[in-house]
């Protein structure tokens, strides 16, 4: 049973208003071309949850999209510094900025991926995080200690761009797996988009390389580059004047337009089903 | 003009170079060491010190990689080149356990905002609810800074709208030991942090002029070791390109 949908079809699939986990972390292996594509569908409202981003959450505060992000950490780095239209969105409260540590992320996405409630973290001591986030603190009933507790983060949607996935949702991760595998399991469901479409026996020569199983995944989306303009070990590394063109685009409608545009073929390029 | 905008590139390299020294210096043999993203300086400083005086230090990788062999180090530090040759792969959940079970000797930790007390602001300019500046986050500093063995704090900008009498957000504080300027060293002491060493050149009188908190001038404070031939010649190895030259805002031009 083929999962396999063109990235408009899967794209389509996001609703208004709903969470979305994103693969990948800062520079490296975002879901690129599907948040460009929600860009391009007018979502709306939209709840992003990923430890530390860059292009793919400052693109939805470009255009709108995003109303709320939970995360540790959002900017480019030195060369291309503050994510402009993500500042912008908080600073003018068009997006609500969820104070949270990577690790506060990771505990509330293994609190749905253990089917918890809340998952202890240690840690925050001094810091002004918990009180301005609103994490409370619970004793542990066999030491007294006191602990922060996370609330579950159980986004809609894991958005994960893979270098391997077969068509029915089987994916395999090259290099770093960031917080991805994680996500497939405290998401209620998963989309892929994925460098190479292969066959199933790629996988089950090497089961113990398979990061997400194929029952947990909804739709699979064949998009090569699709981490572009990020990058995506060892295939290719970050395309910094395709950053630097994107970064000149912020507060302006037009110019946000032209990029999704410039995009657009190389996005969309697949069609193919099984 | 032409000539001034020389001198001030090389003074910024002068002070990068020194800056990566004296982080490089914190890595003892045999640590666990970690940096997280946007941290150019510290990636170079520890690949430089594993190949002078730490060559059994373990670095575990923000991009999810334990001591990793790249070609050539990237501008992003949690680039895919940092998986390159590396046997193992951690993931960032990993390292953080390992943090919380005091598995990490150092970790090295940006700011934007420091005072006297140590403490570390990377969220926000301003009140939170009304912010003058939404500041990209801490990363994982809350929880690590006061995990880590060791935490060194560096900044490439030594001015009073950094070293603040008293952060307007405290994101981290922990076991901060040493933070390294472009002009200094300062040291935590237990009233807080003191003026360790002055970069060669500099002034003690113009440091504390760029520090926004008091400092106690009448303790003995040296001249920071210059980078040695050897150190220098090591540094130019691990980073041709110039990698911790992006932190410097005078560099950034000429690099891109």
């Amino acid at each position: 049973m083929s999962k396999l949908h063109s990235l408009q079809e899967a794209v389509a699939l996001i609703e208004e208003g709903q969470m979305i986990g994103l693969g990948g972390n800062s520079l490296s292996r975002s879901p690129s071309a599907f948040v460009r594509e929600l860009v391009r569908q007018e979502k709306r409202g939209l709840c992003l949850v990923k430890t530390a981003g860059a292009y793919d959450i400052d693109l939805l505060c470009a255009a709108g999209a995003a109303a709320e992000v939970r995360s540790g950490y959002i900017g480019y780095e030195n060369l291309f510094g503050m994510a402009h239209s993500y500042r912008q969105g908080v600073e003018d409260k068009t997006v609500r900025a969820v104070e949270h540590v990577c690790y506060t992320v990771i505990a509330g996405l293994r609190a749905s991926a253990y089917g918890l409630p809340s998952q202890p973290v240690a840690g925050m001591e001094g810091s002004d995080t918990p009180a301005l986030t609103g994490f409370r603190q619970a004793e542990d009933p066999y030491t007294g200690k006191k602990v922060y507790m996370i609330p579950r983060i159980r986004p809609n949607w894991a958005v994960l761009h893979v270098q391997h996935a077969d068509a029915m949702g089987n994916a395999r991760i090259d290099g770093g797996t960031f917080e991805d595998v994680l996500m497939s399991r405290a998401a209620e469901a998963v989309i892929l988009t994925a460098e190479r479409v292969v066959e199933t026996d790629f996988f089950e020569e090497k089961p113990e390389r398979t990061n997400i199983p194929a029952f947990m995944v909804r739709a699979v989306v064949h998009v090569p580059g699709g981490a572009a303009p990020v990058s995506c070990f060892p295939l290719y590394d970050t395309d910094e004047d395709s950053i630097a063109r994107f970064l000149g685009c912020a507060g302006d409608f037009e110019l946000l337009q032209g990029h999704l545009k410039e995009w657009e073929m190389r996005d969309r390029v697949m069609v193919e089903k099984r | 003009m032409a000539q001034g905008t020389t001198s001030d590139a090389d003074s910024a390299r002068t002070k990068a170079d020194q800056m990566a020294v004296c982080l490089a210096r914190e890595l003892r043999d045999g640590e666990r060491v970690f940096h997280g993203v946007n941290s150019p300086l510290p990636m170079v400083a520890i690949f430089m010190a594993k190949k002078l005086h730490a060559p059994r230090a373990v670095l575990i990788e923000v991009a999810g990689s334990v001591d990793p062999k790249p070609d050539r180090l990237p501008f992003s530090t949690n680039g895919p080149a940092l998986c390159q040759g590396a046997a193992a792969i951690f993931s960032n959940a990993d390292a953080y356990d390992l943090f919380a079970r005091g598995g990490i000797d150092l970790m090295f930790l940006g700011g934007a905002q420091i005072d006297k007390a140590g403490r570390v602001n990377m969220s926000y300019i301003g009140n939170p609810s009304e912010p003058k500046v939404r500041l990209p986050g801490g990363g994982g500093g809350s929880v690590v800074m006061e995990q880590a063995w060791r935490v060194v704090v560096w900044r490439a900008a030594h001015d009073p709208r950094t070293f603040v009498p008293k952060v307007d957000f405290v994101t981290q504080t922990g076991n901060l030991r040493r933070v390294v300027t472009p002009l200094a060293v300062f040291a935590m002491g237990t009233g807080g942090l003191e003026l360790e060493s002055v970069h060669p050149g500099g002034l003690v009188e113009e440091v504390a002029a760029q520090t926004g908190f008091p400092l106690n001038l009448m303790r003995g404070i040296h001249e920071t070791p210059p980078p040695t031939r050897e150190e220098l010649a090591v540094l130019a190895e691990v980073d041709p390109e110039g990698v911790r030259y992006s932190e410097f805002s005078e560099l950034r031009q000429v690099m891109r």
